[in-house]
């Protein structure tokens, strides 16, 4: 019972993650046709510029102002992807999607590249978070209270994040542009601005994701490029493009991923691959997607 | 039939040393002799071209916090010879820096491109055993001498080059590993049946599962797997593997996993109070540089170290090669070494007493051959003490090292009790020269058909 508990707990998890990182890749495909392949280094910066404040002020500030610098990863995430869309991306609309794949990636590689050169090749951790929240036992379980933590924030971003799109008048002009882009600037929306701002997010929901993994995993080179993998896998099984199919995505493989661990052991891999083939056989736009 | 001792008499007959291993930590007195190999002047005409390496190991991601001290064992032990005038007192050695975190593939052209455009004369370092079966084949087609100081599965000179004559490698073979849990393990724990395993999805972890289960086997009697769990190579992220491991009850937990992986998942089970649960051994806890591990490590666990070396074995003056390399290294780059820099540190003193050698005996720069011939069974004085490089299989063998896990007021980090370390002639656990070979590794076969089983 104890165990059971623990694993559903480590799956929701383990799907907080995921959906952080999934749902922005998500968006900002959904909104603009493009496949961001830099996004999972856009997560990598909100763990580095995370593990990099809450290092700097560990000393100075007391444990519960250093969960408020966590902010600061999703921050720069969003910033960076502020620059990003005008000075990159912009020029490439009109052009055939190859060429945004190809910059998108050569951004992946770059942004490494320039983690490596501000923060050297050793993992960063700051674990200081994750310390001072200790265990709680859960039904005579013991189980990280941090962990719970992150799920409360992938909980309150799934609802926000539906919130914004669905309910406010940004998300009608979002909504809108993905579904037509020309109609939606003849009817008067800057679309230009929608779309900074869509990838934006997208970026802030990355480095969120990072910022909050950190404390448990640390700050890895690498780390993005694995990331970005299990989010192709999400949204592949999800929709890409589609919100709820991000959620929906995020769980399937956090619990399935469990799941594998716990029965095949040795295919622990291979089990997330084999559902997305399936889902890919069936339908192939995802579970959420439009075809 | 196999015969039947008793563990105790069994362990005494193989040469486990356990214990004192000399004066405390932290008092490093320096012993007034020089390094040990005193140099022979060089003979006939040595031109002074820079002798160029090109050393491969892990500069980032995980594995950096295990294999970047490979690299500044390796510049440490350059610059001492350079300092004496270079290689036979006219060479400077040259080095040329690679990171094998750019996959197997990318290894194997890095290490054609240093050859055929680098011209390096020879090629060094290596960490992970997914890389060596790769790139020991194309050293080998380069005609490139190489001296592996790591990446050291049996697979290597047992199947994917099983006639070197370029490839050499240092530090002890992998089965050793295994087996040197199974043996800290049982001597410490003997009751313990029901063991669970977490291990890096790759050859290395595959080979510590075997090995740690037939030694088992062999000195515990009736073993029982009651939990597996294969995360893959450079996770950082063992919740469910923890909580599945914690679910099966095991007396043991056994586990391989290193690097960046290791300090994550130490950190997560403590939050699941897995080192209260259960007994654990490792072959690998120490094999990252010292300081990557925190004030937080547990106690009282196997901790390991590749069985090759840790920095406070041989202690004291016991052993004054290791006091000395210590201190230079500790001077060098204000960290102490890990097994990975000895490794390299001790490859390139070997290179060098081989190539003395060669040149005593014809005079002027030796060829490759004449070096190769001269590494065949070299015998060597170094930091972790004699390393002995094999004639028929170009593998290096030094007595093979694990301890327990203890927080000293002298290090910021953990490090093994001193009173508590195992050392094992490592002939007593690997298999002979021209005994057959058999699967998965001829140590495997060797132990199940040699050994007998304590009752």
């Amino acid at each position: 019972m104890d165990t059971l508990l623990t694993q559903i707990l480590n799956s929701l998890f383990y799907a907080s993650i995921l959906f952080l990182i999934a749902s922005g890749l998500s968006l900002v495909y959904g909104v603009m046709r493009i496949v961001n392949m830099a996004h999972g280094n856009l997560y990598a910066i909100g763990a580095y510029v995370a593990a990099w404040t809450i290092g700097l002020a560990s000393t100075e500030l007391h444990v519960s102002l250093l969960f408020v610098l966590l902010v600061t990863g999703a921050l720069a995430a969003a910033l960076a992807g502020a620059l990003i869309e005008p000075a990159f991306l912009r020029p490439l609309y009109r052009r055939a999607e190859e060429y945004q794949l190809l910059m998108t990636f050569g951004l992946l590689l770059v942004l490494e590249d320039v983690m490596r050169l501000l923060w050297g090749p050793h993992p960063l951790t700051a674990s200081a978070l994750s310390d001072a929240l200790g265990s709680i036992s859960v039904l005579g379980a013991t189980y990280p209270a941090y962990n719970i933590f992150v799920i409360v924030i992938g909980a309150l971003a799934a609802v926000g994040l539906g919130a914004f799109v669905y309910r406010t008048r940004f998300g009608v002009m979002l909504r809108a542009t993905s579904q037509d882009m020309r109609m939606a600037s003849a009817l008067g929306i800057n679309v230009k601005r929608v779309y900074v701002q869509a990838f934006t997010l997208g970026c802030l929901m990355a480095g969120l994701g990072g910022a909050v993994v950190m404390p448990i995993s640390g700050a890895v080179l690498g780390m993005g490029v694995d990331a970005l993998i299990l989010a192709f896998v999400v949204v592949v099984i999800g929709g890409l493009g589609s919100l709820e199919g991000a959620l929906v995505g995020a769980l399937i493989v956090g619990f399935v991923r469990t799941l594998g661990i716990t029965y095949f052991a040795e295919v622990e891999l291979a089990v997330l691959y084999l559902i997305a083939a399936v889902v890919l056989f069936v339908r192939p736009a995802g579970l959420f997607g439009r075809a | 039939m196999a015969e039947e001792v008793s563990r105790r008499d069994f362990l005494n007959r193989i040469g486990v040393t356990i214990g004192a291993v000399g004066a405390s930590a932290g008092s490093l007195v320096l012993p007034s002799p020089a390094h040990a190999q005193a140099p022979m002047p060089p003979k006939g005409t040595i031109p002074d071209k820079p002798y160029k390496t090109g050393h491969m190991t892990f500069f980032t991601g995980p594995a950096a916090v295990l294999g970047e001290q490979s690299y500044k064992g390796h510049i440490l032990a350059a610059e001492e010879i350079n300092a004496q005038g270079g290689l036979l007192g006219k060479r400077k050695i040259e080095t040329v820096k690679a990171d094998e975190a750019a996959g197997t593939d990318a290894n194997v052209k890095e290490l054609r491109r240093m050859k055929l455009s680098e011209n390096i004369d020879c090629f060094t370092g290596v960490i992970s055993s997914g890389n060596t079966p790769a790139l020991g084949p194309v050293a080998e087609e380069l005609k490139c001498l190489t001296v592996f100081t790591d990446g050291c599965t049996d697979f290597l000179f047992e199947k994917a080059v099983p006639n070197p004559h370029y490839v050499f490698r240092l530090t002890n073979i992998q089965s050793a590993d295994g087996v040197m849990a199974a043996i800290a393990a049982t001597q410490a724990w003997p009751k313990i049946t029901k063991i669970a395993h977490i291990h890096p999805d790759y050859s290395y972890g595959r080979n510590a599962f075997d090995h740690f289960n037939i030694a088992m086997k062999k000195l515990s009697g009736n073993i029982q797997v009651v939990s597996e769990a294969w995360p893959k190579l450079g996770t950082t992220e063992f919740t469910a593997h923890i909580t599945k491991t914690v679910s099966a009850k095991p007396d043991l937990l056994f586990c391989s996993v290193w690097g960046g992986d290791y300090v994550a998942l130490y950190k997560q089970a403590l939050k699941y109070d897995l080192f209260k649960k259960m007994k654990v051994a490792t072959t690998l806890a120490f094999g990252v540089a010292p300081h990557a591990l925190g004030k937080d490590h547990p106690e009282g666990i196997v901790a390991g170290v590749h069985a090759n070396y840790h920095f406070m074995y041989p202690g004291g003056n016991k052993w004054p090669l290791n006091t000395q390399f210590v201190k230079k290294f500790y001077d060098r780059w204000k960290e102490y070494p890990n097994f990975e820099a000895e490794g390299a540190y001790t490859a390139l003193y070997m290179l060098k007493l081989a190539i003395e050698k060669a040149n005593h005996l014809a005079g002027g720069w030796p060829d490759d051959d004449a070096i190769i011939a001269m590494l065949e069974g070299l015998m060597y004085a170094g930091p972790s003490g004699y390393n002995y490089i094999r004639p028929d299989n170009h593998q290096g063998y030094k007595d093979a090292i694990t301890g327990f896990a203890m927080q000293s007021p002298d290090y910021p980090f953990p490090v093994h009790d001193p009173k508590r370390v195992i050392t094992v002639p490592i002939r007593s656990i690997t298999a002979p020269p021209g005994y057959p070979k058999g699967e998965p590794t001829t140590t495997y076969k060797w132990i199940d058909e040699t050994w007998p089983r304590v009752v």
